[in-house]
């Protein structure tokens, strides 16, 4: 294998939970709620898929492929329950948006820290801070795979990328093709006239927050398994951060966001192919991460005109005022 | 009741915290006729429609529609008994196309590949496209909100009722954003749309309008219902006396004028707004001191922003600004402050107050900074105080708590009063008023009003800028009459008709 | 249906009106979150009591019942004081931010920056202790406060929101420092930065003070300090003045005549100033290090630390100190009562996420007694009737 193949594999296969962690993102936002939260929703994810094929191993025999599958049913769960929280927290208590979304990272990060611990030492006797992973198959398309560069896009897939492709797409079509879909992107830019339509804009922020819960926890089970096989505390590496660079690079629209993360990972495991190649110490990988977020900084200095947030973004919803 | 009501509105009484927006109303609205509610600001109108509209439920009586009697305890409800409402602020999304708007919640679906549901924007289109037809509404379905004018908004707010069927529709003041040529053609609408067998309601404050469409009107005061009148047969001058319920006396008993030197002088000025376009087109005029300057003019045709360019908050894109001699055209806010320019601004909760802090701080917004109230950067909190209470005292602002009061739990007339103290205290040679009256009850009015006459006697040179006319001809020394972004006539108030600023207004440039 | 009318009448009562209710609201919070916990404990299977006694114990407040050699209850206190310095700190930069209308989210990337320059600058410098603790002081203000300002002009100019602005940098910095120490300051065995010279540090460690070996923290002294100019600078001076206006209405406050644009940059310097203080009271104090790969979390903790304290430099002051107790207590208390010291950050995580429900407890206490008024105004007629509910 190439280097370039490599780093197409590698690159692809960190931009799409970056990507659909950043669709979540997108849903909360364009119904109007400000959502820091996704680095805690996936980190809370991860962990309930990461604990309920812990607990559920000895059900399932070894080496076979369903736990992962499974993993990926319950962090979805994970997250949507936990996302739960900012819905009630920006919805319904009219909290300041960005702080709920402050605290639930650190109540997340303290929580599954806590919980993995202790539930290491209590239930499964062993102290340990990390629920390990069984690894993913990974396979490749027969015939596509063959040709020549662009090949590497259909080489050595993990299961998850194909779903989260299957996803992205339902995503999509909800977002802008359906009544649900219009709505939530009406209650981002003016919910007094989605108030007017009969339509409730805090059931629709509901599920928009609930639906951004289930990605970004998808999107952290996904990290967990293609980083480290193993869900620790490390999963809170800033990659929620990094999605909502994504969404705001992206203009909260689905496909440029796609572009943006696409970016972001070629940019990440470009950089880290480039160190290899030229025999530059490890740590120089580290400079080729700043990239996306300074690439979205320049962005945003020289396209601050073009970039359009949701109108209503942050703005808490007061029925009676008109 | 007689018969053949669509809406009967029996003893209708609503309470808010320390007033009664509506004391036992009783009136019937025909069908198919033009029904115009007719009062003052605070008068209670558009209360009574938003609880035919179900935004509110009312304290005591009963809402009969079609014979029926109904609690109609949401818009949704009301829609569903075809009542619909276009409010002044218009409830559209900016970013969706105009059908998008239209259809939104109750949007036609069709199925992909038979299996996925998904909004049908073609047959959208379609519809919306045939309803403008046919009311000769003249919009284009596939433009997105953000790119038409606010005449074509409102049209698509009226498209919105059409298509949720509604057959009795509610306007709350809509010409107050339109322009002339706008309003002609609003009535117009209005009147096809009673032809075609809808029940128009209008509320309004202004005479002209119900004059030239309105079959039946009911006049308001202060929650009361005053008369219900046959328009066609009714003079204008009484529904005015009604309204006001007082003779009207137009001819305010006003000192005559004592011109001094001239104090502001405004020349070729250009203000642009954000996307670059020109909303005041090389202007020019100056006021004396011991004039009342007035700029009458439809809202919206570049008065506000007359004043903003004067008192610093938005930057000239050329021409000169004079104040006593010294150039301010590109001095900062503050400087203007101390050289003397005081102002009352058109918004005064998210402009002229900062809501959470006490009035004691609101009252020495403009002077914080000067000694006694600050000295070497260090505050005196007593002076503040001081000052305060001096000022509660001398402008009888009312609050709950004196100094301490938070601002925003005051009621809008003292939270004017507060402004105006604040800005007359500033002493300043040029005072500017926008819309110094707007939302409040006559004694507040003429309170004010009578501020600005002795202020102006005091010699100080004042801006008058208000929609009301009736206002501007009070207390105008000099009329300028701005249409588009361009003063169309300036002369000495005397020189001008009611009816001439009116012509004026709607731009046409001979009278 | 009416004992809870009068519970919920009572409870209107101790909370108190909307003064009172700054410090009601967050002892609220504090309680509740203390109750969620025990609860915890309670599950466990743990006394609730003898673990909050040991968090007391493990931060110095209570008397453990045994010490190691050279050790006290000073020396816990000491070491909890150590703690404490960089988490008051940063508290207040939030709160000068916040208090502005701003929110400085990037205090932790603020506070790196500043660690990492006073390291590489003064760190391994070989200068006096009376010329090099100083030269950190103001190099790490200096830092952070340009950091930043950086921030507030990018609000200023392109308008780019403070928060997003302050993420991104928080991540170039992060990434960019971890090249730095992994490439010139790692200790072969740590795999961090190589310590610093005690000359350079803002903690006395290991002091030995009447036989006793104790941790001194230089910084509190700064700390103190630093608290008392923020409450003088937002309750008498005209500066202050100016900030709280531009936070509660920034159209008035340009109506006003104050300059906004100005102030945005200024008070996100001050911010900075201060977010560099917490940065090199941790790094060149309390740690005496850098971890490479990690944005640590007191920044983050500080926005709630400081919403808890309602931005108040006073109400600050205390909420850091409860933060502060939790976390450092939480090792003692974890060997003293065998639950994971982890439940430490939990606790303080539910209280950050109570305080973070301050404006629904004050909204819906401010709903009831409108109620109240209402019903008792709606038999005595208001004189003052301007205005209808048009």
């Amino acid at each position: 294998m190439t280097i370039l193949t490599t780093a197409i594999i590698d690159g692809l296969s960190f931009a799409l939970p970056l990507f659909i962690m950043a669709i979540g993102g997108i849903y909360s936002e364009r119904s109007g709620v400000t959502n820091l939260a996704i680095e805690g929703l996936q980190g809370m994810g991860a962990f309930v898929g990461a604990l309920a094929v812990t607990l559920l191993a000895g059900v399932f025999p070894a080496g076979s492929q369903a736990p992962m599958y499974l993993a990926m049913l319950f962090a979805m769960l994970g997250g949507m329950v936990y996302s739960l929280v900012h819905a009630v927290l920006c919805v319904k208590f009219r909290a300041d948006q960005v702080i709920s979304g402050v605290v639930i990272n650190i109540l997340a990060m303290a929580l599954t820290t806590f919980l993995t611990s202790q539930i290491n030492a209590t239930v499964l006797g062993a102290p340990s801070n990390k629920f390990v992973l069984g690894t993913s198959n990974r396979f490749s398309i027969p015939g596509l795979s063959g040709i020549p560069v662009l090949g590497a896009v259909f080489t050595n897939l993990y299961p998850f990328e194909l779903i989260i492709v299957a996803v992205a797409f339902i995503a999509w079509y909800v977002l802008y093709r359906t009544p649900f879909g219009m709505h939530l992107r009406a209650c981002g830019d003016n919910p007094h006239a989605v108030d007017a339509a009969g339509v409730e804009v805090s059931l629709v922020r509901f599920r928009a927050i609930m639906i951004s819960g289930a990605l970004s926890g998808l999107g952290g089970i996904c990290f967990a398994y293609s980083i480290s096989a193993q869900f620790s505390p490390g999963i809170y590496m800033g990659y929620g951060y990094l999605a909502i660079a994504g969404l705001i690079f992206g203009n909260w629209q689905i496909l440029p966001t796609l572009g943006a993360c696409l970016i972001f990972g070629f940019a990440r495991s470009g950089g880290f192919a480039l160190t290899q190649v030229m025999g530059l110490k490890a740590a120089f990988s580290d400079l080729f991460m700043i990239l996306p977020y300074l690439i979205t900084l320049l962005l945003l200095v020289f396209f601050s005109k073009s970039n359009h947030p949701p109108r209503a973004l942050g703005e808490i919803y007061d029925k009676g005022k008109r | 009741m007689a018969e053949g009501y669509i809406v009967e509105m029996r003893h209708i009484t609503k309470r808010f915290p320390g007033i009664i927006a509506n004391d036992d109303i009783s009136l019937g609205i025909k069908k198919g006729e033009i029904f115009a509610l007719l009062g003052e600001n605070g008068a209670g109108k558009s209360t009574l429609m938003s609880m035919l509209f179900g935004m509110y439920e009312p304290n005591e009586g009963e809402i009969w529609v079609r014979g029926k009697r109904e609690r109609i305890v949401s818009p949704s409800y009301a829609t569903k008994l075809n009542i619909g409402m276009v409010h002044q602020h218009f409830k559209l999304v900016s970013n969706y196309t105009i059908a998008e708007n239209i259809i939104l919640g109750i949007e036609p679906k069709r199925r992909l590949a038979g299996l996925l549901p998904m909004v049908d924007l073609k047959s959208a289109n379609e519809k919306t496209a045939a309803l403008s037809e046919r009311y000769g509404l003249e919009v284009d379905p596939t433009r997105k909100i953000e790119d038409v004018n606010v005449s074509t908004q409102q049209r698509v707010e009226i498209l919105k009722m059409l298509y949720r069927e509604a057959e009795i529709l509610i306007f709350d003041e809509p010409t107050a954003v339109l322009t002339p040529q706008e309003i002609d053609f609003l009535l117009k609408i209005i009147r096809g749309l009673r032809d075609d067998g809808k029940t128009v309601i209008l509320i309004t404050h202004k005479l002209e309008e119900i004059k030239r469409v309105a079959d039946r009107c009911a006049i308001l005061n202060r929650g009361r219902l005053i008369d219900v009148l046959d328009v066609p047969t009714t003079s204008t001058q009484t529904m005015a006396n009604l309204m006001v319920g007082r003779q009207v006396d137009f001819s305010v008993g006003k000192p005559p004028a004592h011109f001094g030197r001239e104090v502001l002088r405004v020349d070729h000025l250009t203000v642009k707004n954000r996307t670059g376009f020109p909303v005041v087109k090389d202007t020019s005029f100056s006021i004396r001191s011991g004039e009342i300057f007035a700029i009458a003019g439809v809202s919206g045709n570049g008065q506000v922003e007359i004043a903003d360019a004067v008192a610093g908050l938005t930057p000239a894109a050329s021409g000169t600004m004079i104040l006593n001699g010294k150039d301010i055209t590109h001095a900062a806010v503050r400087e203007r402050t101390d050289l003397g320019i005081s102002y009352i601004p058109e918004d005064r909760q998210s402009v002229g107050l900062v809501l959470d802090f006490d009035l004691a701080d609101n009252l020495a917004l403009k002077t914080y900074y000067r000694s006694p109230f600050c000295e070497k950067g260090i505050l005196n909190p007593a002076a503040f105080d001081a000052y305060g209470e001096k000022l509660i005292g001398e402008y009888d602002i009312r609050s709950g708590q004196g100094i301490r009061t938070g601002v925003r739990s005051m009621s809008g007339g003292n939270q004017q009063k507060a402004i105006v103290a604040r800005e007359i205290e500033l002493e300043s040679p040029l005072m500017i008023f926008v819309q110094p009256t707007r939302g409040l009850d006559i004694g507040a009015i003429e309170n004010i009003h009578r501020q600005i006459l002795a202020e102006r006697d005091k010699g100080r040179a004042i801006l008058l800028i208000s929609l009301e006319l009736d206002e501007i001809m009070s207390l105008a020394d000099t009329i300028g009459v701005i249409y588009s972004g361009e003063l169309l006539k300036i002369a000495p108030a005397e020189r001008l008709t009611t009816n001439e600023v009116g012509q004026f207004m709607m731009g046409v440039k001979q009278a | 249906m009416r004992r809870t009318n009068r519970a919920k009448r009572a409870f209107l009562a101790v909370m108190g009106d909307e003064k009172r209710q700054r410090i009601t609201i967050p002892v609220f919070a504090i309680l509740l979150s203390l109750v969620a916990g025990a609860v915890v404990y309670l599950i466990l299977g743990k006394n609730p009591i003898t673990a909050y006694v040991s968090f007391l114990q493990g931060s110095g407040l209570l008397p453990k019942s045994s010490y190691a050699a050279k050790k006290s209850m000073i020396t816990d206190l000491m070491s909890m004081l150590n703690a404490w310095t960089p988490m008051l700190f940063a508290s207040l930069s939030v709160a000068v931010a916040m208090r502005s209308g701003l929110f400085n989210i990037g205090v932790s990337g603020q506070m790196l920056v500043a660690g990492l320059i006073t390291t590489v600058t003064v760190g391994y410098a070989d200068l006096p202790a009376l010329v090099a603790r100083p030269l950190v002081v103001l190099i790490g203000m200096a830092v952070g406060a340009a950091v930043s300002a950086l921030i507030g002009f990018l609000k200023y100019k392109w308008n780019i929101n403070e928060v997003v602005s302050a993420i991104m940098i928080n991540y170039i910095v992060r990434y960019a420092a971890s090249f730095v120490i992994k490439y010139f300051l790692a200790d072969p065995v740590s795999r961090q930065s190589r310590a610093i010279r005690d000359s350079a540090r803002l903690s006395l460690m290991d002091a030995p003070v009447g036989g006793l070996k104790m941790d001194i923290p230089l910084g509190i002294i700064l700390a103190v300090a630093a608290v008392i100019l923020v409450w003088f600078l937002f309750q008498k001076m005209r500066l202050g003045f100016e900030f709280r206006t531009i936070g509660a209405n920034p159209k008035a406050a340009r109506y006003a005549g104050i300059n906004v644009g100005r102030n945005l940059v200024v008070t996100m310097a001050l911010s900075g100033a201060l977010a560099g203080l917490a940065g090199v009271t941790y790094f060149m104090g309390y740690y005496g290090s850098i971890q490479p790969d990690t944005l640590i979390s007191t920044g983050f903790d500080a926005i709630a630390v400081s919403i808890l304290g309602n931005s108040d430099p006073v109400g600050i002051l205390f909420s850091s100190f409860l933060i502060t107790v939790i976390g450092k207590g939480s090792t003692y208390m974890s060997s003293n009562v065998g639950v994971r010291q982890e439940i430490g950050s939990l606790i303080t995580g539910l209280i950050l996420l109570f305080a973070a429900c301050g404006a629904f407890f004050r909204y819906m206490l401010a709903r009831s007694r409108q109620r109240q008024a209402e019903s008792e105004r709606l038999t005595v007629q208001a004189d003052d009737g301007e205005e209808a509910g048009a």
